[in-house]
């Protein structure tokens, strides 16, 4: 339909959902700066790709352009490996500043291991327990077949609960192959 | 059931992607063993962790800020009359019956954030039919076709008609969400303008008037239910139209 009809819905729907954007980018990029360049430039090819909505949930659509932004980053620092900030792996728990409340401690530990997730089980596991996007719809977004959704979330989820539950074996080879 | 059945199927379970018949009998067996029933809370658990909000991070201001300014660099420069809004209330008050006046007249001095939500599902609405294949589900231009087709999906059937002799076409219907409700749409044509009536039960409290980057909404009264006309036209074709749904068949 109409361009400015086009623009006016991808602008509410941007700003609807920018939260769930930039938690999207913050995760897979790991640093404040490179989320919110991804979620703007993401916001520029939505306008450009309106046309391309066809119906359905309009924030899976949204989503997906926002992944496709970080990956563009993702493919770009392969390019071109300059130093850059990323989360560092954080300092064992006991330097932990509240290190009386454990479950703060489990909280950050999740946190950890989840940055530490290769990044096509992460993105999986964020676009379905964070943002509740239904196989199809992750599919969609990440182009790739349903039982591939479902075999990387299956493993993202024992990766995580593995790390979890002290398989430190695993976390420490996840963490130097992430690290700088 | 068993437990390597049980397995491959949990997760689909958890994620609500699972058949009903197959959902049943998973159940069943969860009934039975606590190990597949460990299983699933182990899962629950991780997705309730992952979903706590220090896991998350907000959009930064500098962000909204940016978006909005692209936002509005794209935008076209269509803008309305600086008195459209003035003429939208008198619009209101000529014709729509006493009742509504005041009651639009509440909305507009108390603000509510309810009130704001409606609008904003009204403009997204619009929006979205306009961005989507066609802003219709039942393509019709006559009225005996379009207002059967909302009986049994709506409670309340609105009034159709159609305006095509006086340059308002009728184009069709459809079925939007407003506010958490279904509410029936009346689509309407007039030259390259699409124009929605969303029509609401009857007792239902007044839309807010209110504009936003060249579309306008206008509360009326439809019959003797309230409505909401969504367009980009301009004012004085607005006022044509209005004049037309609000008079008495």
């Amino acid at each position: 339909m109409s361009p400015s009809a086009n623009a006016a819905f991808v602008a509410d729907l941007a700003q609807r959902h920018l939260d769930a954007a930039y938690n999207l980018g913050r995760w897979l990029l790991g640093n404040d700066q490179d989320a919110a360049d991804a979620v703007h430039d993401a916001f520029v090819r939505a306008l450009r790709a309106a046309h391309t909505y066809a119906g359905g949930n309009a924030r899976a659509w949204w989503l997906a352009i926002v992944r496709n932004s970080c990956l563009a980053v993702l493919a770009t620092r392969k390019r071109q490996p300059a130093l850059r900030l990323v989360d560092a792996p954080e300092p064992a728990d006991d330097d932990e500043v509240e290190a009386n409340a454990a479950a703060a401690q489990a909280q950050s530990r999740l946190a950890r291991h989840l940055r530490a997730l290769p990044v096509e089980f992460r993105e999986a596991l964020l676009l379905r327990e964070i943002e509740d996007l239904s196989y199809r719809e992750i599919a969609d977004a990440l182009g790739v077949p349903i039982g591939t959704v479902m075999s990387r979330l299956s493993r993202g989820r024992a990766l995580l609960q593995r790390s979890l539950s002290g398989g430190s074996g695993t976390q420490t080879a996840l963490e130097t192959k992430h690290g700088l | 059931m068993d437990c390597k059945t049980a397995a491959s199927l949990i997760e689909a379970y958890l994620d609500n992607e699972l058949d009903r018949a197959d959902a049943r009998e998973l159940e069943a067996h969860l009934e039975s063993c606590a190990a597949c029933r460990a299983a699933l809370e182990r899962l629950d658990d991780l997705r309730r962790r992952l979903r706590e909000p220090d896991l998350r991070y907000a959009a930064p201001a500098a962000l909204h800020e940016r978006i909005a300014m692209s936002a509005q660099a794209t935008r076209t420069s269509r803008r309305s009359p600086p008195a459209w809004l003035r003429y939208a209330a008198a619009c209101v008050i000529a014709f729509g019956a006493g009742g509504i006046s005041m009651r639009l007249w509440h909305a507009a001095e108390s603000g509510n954030a309810l009130q704001e939500q409606v609008d904003r599902d009204l403009f997204a609405a619009h929006w979205r039919a306009l961005a989507a294949a066609s802003p219709m589900d039942v393509v019709s231009t006559d009225q005996h076709t379009v207002k059967p087709w909302f009986a049994g999906k709506v409670p309340e059937s609105p009034l159709v008609r159609d305006f095509a002799a006086q340059g308002f076409a009728l184009a069709g219907g459809r079925i939007d969400y407003v506010g958490g409700g279904r509410v029936p749409v009346l689509v309407y044509r007039h030259g390259q303008h699409w124009i929605d009536v969303f029509v609401f039960a009857s007792g239902t409290p007044m839309p807010a008037a209110a504009q936003v980057q060249g579309y306008h909404l206008v509360p009326i009264q439809l019959g003797n239910q309230p409505a909401a006309v969504v367009t980009d036209m301009e004012a004085t074709e607005l006022s044509s139209l209005i004049r037309l749904l609000t008079t008495p068949a």
